[in-house]
C-alpha cells in the first residue's frame, strides 16, 4: 500500500499541471476574496424568527414581563437560560448571544431609571448582533411606558424633578394633565397596536459586551475567506486526484495492480491515503500563505490548527474517493463533482458565511464539509478556543465521522463497480 | 505447472469457456491460438485471478487457484494485452514500482531491473518518462515489468499487438531466452507465425472451447490434411491434364495450372516434375504449399483466423 501512495504522490508531483492546479490557484484565489470579503458582517438581511438566548437574573414580575413582551414581538424567539451556560455557548459559538436583565430591572424599570440590562455576544456574529440590537432597542425603550399607569408615574416622577420644589396646586394640576396624556396614548395605543415605541420617548441603553473578541489580526473576513476558499479548492483538487483510479481502470494499471498479491481494497485505501497527503499539504500551503502574507496568527494555534487540517483534509479527501467511487468515467467525476462541490461551498459557507443564509439553509449547511471545517477554523482563530474544547473537538468529529461514511460508501462502491473490469 | 479441468465462464446469458481443458508441464510454451472473442483472455484472466470461474478447476505451481489465490498470484507473471504503464514515470520508476508489489528486496530488485532493461535494450532510455517511448518500446517495458520477481509462469496475452518488426523481433528473443532458462509460458496470439515459431504445443481455442491441441505436428496429421504442389503450365490442354490425373488422382486443373495433394510433398515433389515432364508439359511455376497453423485452423473452423 505504501508503495501504492509513494506512486502516486511521484506521479502527482511529475505533473506541473496538477501541482499548479492543486496549491497555485487556490492561493490567488484566496488572496482575491480577502479583499473581497472586506464588507463582510455589514449584512442586513435578516428574515428569519431570531433565538435570543436570555438570562434573567432579576427574575421578578417586571423582568419576566419584560422578556414575555420580548418574545412576542414578530422577529424574536426567546430562550430563557442560566448565565454561565449561557455564555459558555456563546463562547463556543453555539449561539450568538446572550441578554442578560440584571438585578435591580424591576427597580429600574419602576423607577424610571436606565434599565441594567446587557448583550453579550460574539463578535464574529456582528451582522446578527447588530440587527439584534436594533429589535432590542425598540423593545426596552418602550417597555417602561407599556405598563399600565407606570407612564404616568414616570412622567410624574421626572416633572417633578425638573421642577424641584413648586406648590401643590401646580404639580396636581400638572399630574392631571399627564393622567389625561396617558389616556390619550392607551387609546391610541389600543387603536394603533404596532405603535413605535420610539414614538413615546427615549433614554433606554443596552451595555454591550463582547464575549468572544477576536484579535486583531486575525479578522473575520480573512478567517472566513481562508478557511473557506481552501475548503472549497480542496474539494475540487480531491475529486480529480479520486479520478486518478478511473484513469487506472481505463488505462489497464488497475487489473495489472489486481493480478500482484495485494489486497484489492488495498489499492483504495492507498488511494485514500494519497488524496490525504496532498490535502494536508494543500491546507497547510494555504494557511502559511495566509500567515505570511496576511498575518493570519497561526503560530499560537499550530497544535488545534493541525489537527483541524488533518479532519478537513480527511473528509475531504473522502469526499474525492466516494465521487471517484461512484462515477464511471472522468467525464462524469467533473461533472458531479463540480455541481456539489459547488452546492456544498454555496450551502456550507465557502463563498458566503452560513450566518447570512436564511434560516433553511443554516439547516442544511451542517450537511456539508464546508461548515464544518470553516466552523472549525473559525474556532481556532476567532473564538479562540482550546485544542480540548468540547465544541471544538465536536466539529473535528463531525468532520471525521462525515470522511468515515463518505469512505464507507467508497469502499463498497469501488469493490461492486470499478473492481468489476473484466 | 497447470492444470485447467473443465473451465467454464459464464458473462449474463453468454457463455465465454465452454468447459476446456488442458495440462502444462513445467518449463513448457504453450500458445493459446484463436481468433478475436474465442475466449484466449477469459482463459487467461482467470488463471491470473482476475476473474472466477462460473465452475471448473485451476491449479498452478501446485496451488488451487479457488483455495490460494494469493499464492498463485506470487508464482505467475501477467503480460496484459494492453500496455499498462504510468506514462509520467521513467521506465525505470515504472519497473521499480511494479517490481515492488512482489516484495523483491530493494537491492536484489534494482539489480534485476538493470539486467532486464538491458536485455530489452532499453538501458539508456530508463530514465526517460514512458511517454516518451514507442509504442513498441512500451510494449518491451509491458512485458519486463512481468519479470522482475522471476515467476515461474508466465502469461503473455497478445504481446504483439501493434508494434514495429523490431521490437517484435526483441520480444521473441526474450521469450525463447526465458523459454530457454525453463520457465513455463502460457502465450495467446492470434498470428500463426508466433505460434509456430515460440511454442512447444499449441491449443486451437473457438467459441470458449479448444477443439484441437498438441505440437504443430500433431495437429497435422490430426488435421489430415494434404501438403499442395502448384504448378503453372505454359502448354497445358485437356488431352496433356487427362494423362497427368490419371497417373496422380489427387489433383485439380484450374485454367492454366495443376494442384497436386500430397501427404509428404518433400517425397513425392521430384515424381510429380517428372510426370510433368514425361507427358510434355512446359513448367513455368512451381509453389509449395505446406500445412500451417492458418491452415490447420481454417480446416477446423471454416473460418481466417484474422480478418482480413
Amino acid at each position: 500500500m505504501i508503495k501504492l501512495v509513494q506512486k502516486d504522490l511521484k506521479l502527482f508531483f511529475s505533473n506541473r499541471r496538477n501541482v499548479l492546479l492543486t496549491f497555485a490557484l487556490p492561493i490567488i484565489l484566496i488572496t482575491l476574496f480577502v479583499f473581497v470579503f472586506g464588507g463582510v458582517g455589514k449584512s442586513k438581511n435578516q428574515s428569519k424568527k431570531y433565538d435570543l438566548t436570555v438570562s434573567d437574573l432579576d427574575n421578578t414580575a417586571s423582568s419576566k414581563y419584560a422578556i414575555a413582551q420580548l418574545d412576542s414581538q414578530k422577529s424574536i424567539h426567546v430562550i430563557p437560560e442560566q448565565l454561565i451556560a449561557a455564555q459558555e455557548a456563546v463562547k463556543k459559538g453555539k449561539i450568538d448571544a446572550v441578554l442578560i436583565l440584571h438585578k435591580g430591572f424591576a427597580d429600574s424599570l419602576n423607577n424610571g431609571n436606565s434599565l441594567p440590562i446587557e448583550l453579550q455576544y460574539d463578535e464574529a456574529q456582528e451582522a446578527q448582533v447588530g440587527m439584534l440590537q436594533q429589535a432590542l432597542f425598540s423593545t426596552f425603550i418602550a417597555l417602561p411606558y407599556s405598563k399600565k399607569d407606570n407612564m404616568v408615574k414616570i412622567l410624574n416622577k421626572r416633572f417633578d424633578k425638573i421642577l424641584g420644589k413648586t406648590d401643590e396646586k401646580t404639580r396636581n394640576r400638572v399630574h392631571a394633565q399627564f393622567e389625561t396624556l396617558n389616556n390619550t396614548i392607551e387609546n391610541g395605543r389600543e387603536k394603533k397596536s404596532d405603535a413605535k415605541a420610539s414614538d413615546f420617548s427615549s433614554g433606554s441603553e443596552i451595555k454591550m459586551t463582547k464575549l468572544v473578541a477576536a484579535k486583531e489580526d486575525n479578522s473575520l473576513s480573512l478567517v472566513q475567506s481562508v478557511a473557506g476558499t481552501a475548503i472549497m479548492m480542496l474539494l475540487f483538487s480531491v475529486a480529480g486526484m479520486g479520478a486518478t483510479l478511473l484513469d487506472e481502470k481505463q488505462e489497464g494499471t488497475l487489473k495489472k495492480l489486481l493480478y500482484s498479491p495485494m489486497r484489492p481494497d488495498n489499492i483504495l485505501f492507498g488511494k485514500m491515503i494519497y488524496v490525504n497527503i496532498i490535502s494536508v499539504i494543500q491546507l497547510l500551503i494555504m494557511f502559511v500563505y495566509a500567515w505570511m502574507v496576511f498575518g493570519l496568527d497561526i503560530m499560537h494555534h499550530l497544535p488545534s490548527l493541525l489537527l483541524m487540517i488533518i479532519a478537513t483534509a480527511y473528509a475531504c479527501s473522502s469526499f474525492g474517493v466516494f465521487i471517484a467511487s461512484v462515477a464511471k468515467s472522468r467525464q462524469q467525476v467533473q461533472g458531479l463533482s463540480t455541481l456539489i462541490v459547488l452546492l456544498m461551498s454555496s450551502i456550507g459557507g465557502s463563498m458566503m458565511p452560513v450566518f447570512l443564509m436564511p434560516a433553511f439553509l443554516q439547516k442544511i449547511s451542517v450537511f456539508t464539509v464546508n461548515y464544518w471545517g470553516i466552523q472549525g477554523f473559525y474556532d481556532i482563530f476567532w473564538r479562540l478556543l482550546p485544542l480540548i474544547d468540547f465544541a471544538f473537538l465536536s466539529r473535528v468529529l463531525a468532520l471525521i465521522l462525515i470522511g468515515t461514511l463518505f469512505n464507507f460508501i467508497a469502499l463498497k462502491m469501488f469493490r461492486k463497480n470499478i473492481l468489476k473490469i473484466a | 505447472m497447470i492444470s485447467v479441468s473443465n473451465l467454464r465462464k459464464t458473462f449474463d446469458s453468454t457463455e465465454a469457456l465452454k468447459g476446456i481443458s488442458f495440462n502444462i508441464q513445467r518449463g513448457e510454451c504453450y500458445g493459446l491460438l484463436g481468433p478475436n472473442g474465442a475466449g484466449k483472455t477469459t482463459t487467461i484472466s482467470i488463471m491470473s485471478t482476475l476473474l472466477e470461474p462460473t465452475e471448473g478447476e485451476v491449479s498452478i505451481a501446485s496451488y488451487d487457484l479457488k483455495k490460494n489465490p494469493l499464492e498463485c498470484k506470487k508464482n505467475i507473471g501477467v503480460v496484459p494485452q494492453e500496455i499498462a504503464l504510468y506514462d509520467e514515470l521513467s521506465a525505470y520508476d515504472n519497473l521499480l514500482f511494479w517490481g515492488s508489489l512482489y516484495h523483491v528486496p530493494k537491492a536484489k530488485l534494482t539489480a534485476r531491473i538493470d539486467e532486464t532493461l538491458n536485455l530489452f535494450g532499453l538501458t539508456e532510455r530508463k530514465n526517460d518518462k514512458v511517454k516518451t517511448y514507442s509504442g513498441g518500446m512500451k510494449r518491451r517495458i509491458n512485458i519486463a515489468s512481468a519479470l522482475l520477481h522471476r515467476p515461474k509462469v508466465l502469461f503473455m496475452d497478445e504481446p504483439t499487438v501493434g508494434i514495429d518488426p523490431q521490437s517484435r523481433n526483441l520480444i521473441f528473443e526474450v521469450v525463447e531466452k526465458l523459454h530457454k532458462e525453463g520457465m513455463t509460458i502460457v502465450y495467446t496470439t492470434h498470428y500463426m507465425e508466433e505460434a509456430e515459431r515460440l511454442c512447444d504445443r499449441i491449443g486451437i481455442i473457438d467459441n470458449g472451447e479448444i477443439i484441437a491441441q498438441g505440437t504443430l505436428d500433431e495437429l497435422r496429421k490430426s488435421s489430415s490434411m494434404k501438403e499442395t504442389v502448384v504448378i503453372s503450365f505454359s502448354n497445358l490442354s485437356d488431352e496433356r491434364y487427362t494423362k497427368i490425373s490419371n497417373e496422380w488422382k489427387e489433383s485439380e486443373r484450374f485454367d492454366d495450372t495443376i494442384h497436386f495433394y500430397a501427404m509428404n510433398i518433400q517425397a513425392d515433389l521430384s515424381k510429380i516434375i517428372l510426370k510433368c515432364s514425361d507427358t510434355g508439359l512446359d513448367i513455368i511455376h512451381i509453389d509449395i504449399r505446406k500445412i500451417n497453423l492458418e491452415t490447420i485452423f481454417l480446416s477446423l473452423t471454416g473460418k481466417q483466423l484474422r480478418d482480413k
